[in-house]
This record gives structure tokens, C-alpha cells and sequence, in this order.
């Protein structure tokens, strides 16, 4: 059974059937799914999200299809991760890390949307799917298309780190590079979804995908042991995941699985690419699209096609934003591997160098619970952190010479060195 | 020849929010329509989602001199490509 009701204009509420549509016909606004809650009280409850699989489809009723999940079988149900040796260093109570730099089977949150999206394609009868991708949404749907026996098409930024290229072309997509930055190619995306009638993910299907991100925050509350962060810093690239951790909060108070503690979203973003950041700390609403210059390549958008959401969500949950420069970006990635053996690219650095500013300004307080959103992994992006150690000593294969090497360590400590242990 | 439908973002920078570009393009071209169907304009920045209705050369020129005049036009959907 399934609870959806309707697409609906996100700003004048008309509503349209279950189709293939991303915009309201009155006034060119967005259009997403809306559900018949009521008719979900009794029926959709911890016991019955409990029983289901161990994969983002527990949360199927929350979700945009009609049959039988096809897609991302294996996809979600991420590590929530009580981060104290990061706490301690933050100086902060509670906090947690969401780790979806584990999820299945492309290590990035893309591979909850893809699901949800690609079930949804083959709902809709579409045999060719695409995206427009920095690098993880290629990947996703690359390897989510593969499984489903669908052809894909997937479009990126010419000058992507080679990392995030191998890892799409290993699953036989049609990869095309565009001489131009992401904004360049989801543009292009949008004119190749309307000639060639084929779903792209995130333009032609943007409702149904950007719903698939709503698992990220419903598996945080339910691993939380069904409560709410009170403050919740999310990595802000289009502006799909920021609204839809929101969304999933508000669903699951609605549905009375959780109580109601106010939950704080904060939008991170790099200072190379924040403009969404931008207008929050400027009292706008309205964002000015800027051309990205940033190491956080996966979330560099310049103009997020739901930054205007960002904004209303963040301030509408009384939450705020902050922005990281490419140096405070690397020392978190190293950071959160050094305290919690967590390798996140740098997106998941500038979400962790934002949590800290907003700690270190007083608008996270250290004593309410916090959870870091970590949305990739780091083994795709190793060129970023290549200058960032110390070369490691060649010796020849003698105990003597490795001896001379503990030597050295015991004399001077380095970040090779054993931690000592952490003491209260 | 038929005449076309374009949805359009409009946006209005750097002090383009204060002049009339969208007046300007209506009077030089007068058989294209301009169906303003959202709009919201801030200190520094303005948007506006427009159904330009004409001829296909006509409205992609009257596109072209929006640009001309420093407004960003996006596409709302696929479709119409004005590099902004």
C-alpha cells in the first residue's frame, strides 16, 4: 500500500498526478510528493519501521512508489556514530557522526536518492537514466544501473578528480565530460532530459530523487533510539539533503515516532562556493549564484537549485550556516580520521570545520546533542590530501633499520606515532 | 510560424534589480509577451519566473538582449539555453 497522495507546488500548492514532472504549471515552482498522513497514524510506527529491512526501504511508506523496492536493495542504514573522542576534542557533550562515506554500494549519501529514483524510472517505464554529477551521483548511478540491467548516460565537470571518473567508468556507464563547471552540465542535463525523454535523476525526476535523502534523517532519529538531534549540520551542494533531513524530522514528529525538540538544521558549505551560507548570514532569502573555486569539488554548486529551500529551512528551524576555507576543510578531514578512523572527502571536512565554527561561535551550544552529517568517502579523493603528510621512510628489509625508525619516533612524536591512550 | 513558450529564470544583479530591463525588452520587442508568474526582489538581488510567448527568433533574441542587458537567464526547465 502506498501513502502517496500528489505532487504539490512547494509555493502555491497546486497538485498533480504521480508523473514524471519537477515544476508547478502556475508559477514555475518546484513540485514535491506529498503524503496522506493520516491514513498513516496506527499504521506506519517504530514496530512497523523495526520489522522491515535493514536498508533505507524500511522507510518504504515514506516514500514515493508504488510496488516493490527494485533499486538499492543493500543501500542506507548508515553508522550513526557517538563521536566522543571528537566530542572531547570539541569540547562539546553529545555528538554524533551520520557516516554515509559507508553506504552501499558507492560510499556516498547519492546512494539513498539513486535508489529511490531508479525504482521510481522503472515505475515510470524509462529504459535510459542520467544525471548531472560531480562525481558521486555518477557513481551512484552508474553502479545502481548496472545492477538494474538500465543503460546510463552520466554528465560531469571536465576537470573532476580522476578518482571520481574510474569510479563511474568501472560500471560501464556512457560518461560525458563538459567543458564547464556543474552548473554548466545540469543545465545541459535539463535540455537532454526534455529532447531525449530519459530520467535524469536529478532534473526529471528531482521530486522522487530528492525524497530518497529523507533516509538520512529518519534513520538518525531511529538510531538515536527514536529521538532527534537537537542541532544537525548537513553539507549544502544542490540543496537536496539540507530540506530533506528537515522534512524527514518533521515527518517522523508528525507521525508521532519521536517527540518534538525544535531540531536545528545549520547548511555547511566552503567559502569557495557558499552562497547559500551567503544569504543566511545576510538576512536574504534570495541567494546570488557564484562560480565555485573550491577543493570540495562534490559540493561545489553555484547555484543550488534548492538553495532557496536551504535557507527557508535553516531559518524556518531557527538553525543558522557557516563556511570553511580550503586549509580548515583538510585539517577537518584529518581531524575526524585522527579521533574517529572516519576518511571523509573534503565536503565531510567542510561539514565538520563548519560544526566547529558554529560551536566555537556559541550558535551550536556544547551541552545539546549534535550530529555531523558525513555524505562521502575519502579513498575517492586521496589527491586532496597527497601533500598533507610527511614522507613515509624506505628501508631496506632489516629489523636493525626498522629499529633506527622506532628510535626516531620515540624522539620525535609524529602523526605516525601510537596515540597514547585518552584519559578522563 | 508557430509560436513558442519559454519558461524563465530572470536574475537581476548588481544593481540590474533597479533598472528596467524587463520594460526595456518589452518596448523593443512589443510581439513577444512577457507572463510574470513569480517574482521576489531583495536588497541586491531580484528573481522572477517569466513565460516569454512570441516567435522562436524573436524570443530568443529578446533572451539574448535580456543577457545583453546583464540579467542571468536560466532555463526553468529544458528546452531554451541562454548562457547567462
Amino acid at each position: 500500500m502506498s501513502f502517496v497522495h500528489s505532487l504539490q507546488c512547494k509555493e502555491c500548492g497546486t497538485q498533480y498526478p504521480i508523473e514524471p514532472r519537477t515544476i508547478c504549471d502556475n508559477d514555475f515552482g518546484p513540485v514535491e510528493v506529498a503524503y496522506d498522513y493520516e491514513a498513516m497514524r496506527g499504521k506506519v510506527t517504530r514496530a512497523s519501521i523495526e520489522s522491515g529491512p535493514r536498508s533505507l526501504w524500511r522507510y518504504r511508506d515514506l516514500l514515493p512508489i508504488e510496488g516493490e523496492p527494485r533499486v538499492g536493495l543493500r543501500s542506507g542504514m548508515t553508522p550513526l556514530i557517538k563521536a566522543d573522542n571528537l566530542a572531547k576534542e570539541l569540547g562539546v557533550r553529545e555528538l554524533y557522526v551520520k557516516d554515509d562515506s559507508a553506504n552501499y554500494p558507492t560510499f556516498s549519501y547519492k546512494d539513498r536518492v539513486v535508489a529511490v529514483a531508479l525504482t521510481k524510472a522503472l515505475e515510470f517505464g524509462f529504459d535510459t537514466v542520467g544525471c548531472a554529477s560531480t562525481g558521486n551521483l555518477a557513481h551512484s548511478v552508474a553502479a545502481h544501473a548496472a545492477a538494474a540491467g538500465l543503460r546510463s548516460f552520466v554528465m560531469i565537470p571536465h576537470d573532476l578528480e580522476e578518482g571520481k571518473v574510474v569510479g563511474s567508468l568501472v560500471f560501464g556507464p556512457r560518461m560525458v565530460k563538459i567543458k564547464g563547471n556543474y552548473d554548466d552540465v545540469n543545465r545541459l542535463c535539463s535540455q537532454i532530459a526534455d529532447k531525449y525523454n530519459w530520467a535524469i535523476v536529478n532534473v526529471n525526476l528531482r521530486p522522487f530523487y530528492t525524497e530518497g535523502a529523507k533516509t538520512h534523517g529518519f534513520e538518525i532519529g531511529e538510531q538515536l533510539g527514536w529521538r532527534l538531534p537537537r542541532h544537525t549540520v548537513v553539507p549544502v551542494a544542490g540543496g537536496t539533503l539540507l530540506p530533506k533531513v528537515y522534512k524527514a524530522y518533521q515527518e517522523l514528529i508528525t507521525l508521532g515516532l519521536v517527540d518534538d525538540n525544535e531540531p536545528r538544521v545549520y547548511a555547511a558549505q566552503a567559502q569557495g562556493c557558499n552562497p547559500v551560507v551567503d544569504a543566511i548570514e545576510r538576512g536574504l532569502n534570495l541567494f546570488k549564484p557564484q562560480k565555485p573555486h573550491t577543493i570540495a569539488k562534490s559540493i561545489a554548486i553555484g547555484n543550488p537549485a534548492d538553495g532557496y529551500y536551504v535557507v527557508n529551512d535553516v531559518n524556518q528551524s531557527g538553525g543558522y550556516g557557516a563556511s570553511a576555507s580550503d586549509g580548515e576543510i583538510l585539517d577537518a578531514v584529518k581531524l575526524l580520521a585522527r579521533t574517529e578512523g572516519i576518511f571523509t572527502e573534503p565536503a565531510g571536512g567542510t561539514t565538520l570545520a563548519c560544526a566547529m565554527k558554529l560551536i566555537e561561535s556559541g550558535r551550536i551550544p556544547r551541552d545539546e546533542t549534535i550530529c555531523v552529517c558525513i555524505t562521502g568517502n575519502g579513498l575517492k579523493t586521496v589527491e586532496v590530501m597527497q601533500d598533507q603528510f610527511a614522507q613515509s621512510p624506505v628501508i631496506d628489509a632489516k629489523l636493525a633499520e626498522f629499529d633506527k625508525i622506532v628510535q626516531q619516533i620515540a624522539e620525535v612524536p609524529s602523526g605516525g606515532s601510537p596515540r597514547p591512550p585518552v584519559t578522563a | 510560424m508557430d509560436k513558442i513558450k519559454r519558461k524563465c529564470w530572470l536574475t537581476f544583479e548588481s544593481g540590474r534589480q533597479n533598472e528596467p530591463c524587463l520594460w526595456k525588452t518589452a518596448t523593443k520587442f512589443p510581439d513577444v509577451s512577457f507572463d510574470i508568474r513569480q517574482a521576489s526582489v531583495q536588497k541586491d538581488i531580484g528573481v522572477m519566473a517569466v513565460l516569454f510567448t512570441g516567435k522562436p527568433d524573436r524570443v530568443e533574441e529578446a533572451l539574448r538582449y535580456l543577457v545583453e542587458l546583464g540579467v542571468k537567464v536560466d532555463p526553468v526547465e529544458g528546452g531554451s539555453l541562454v548562457a547567462g
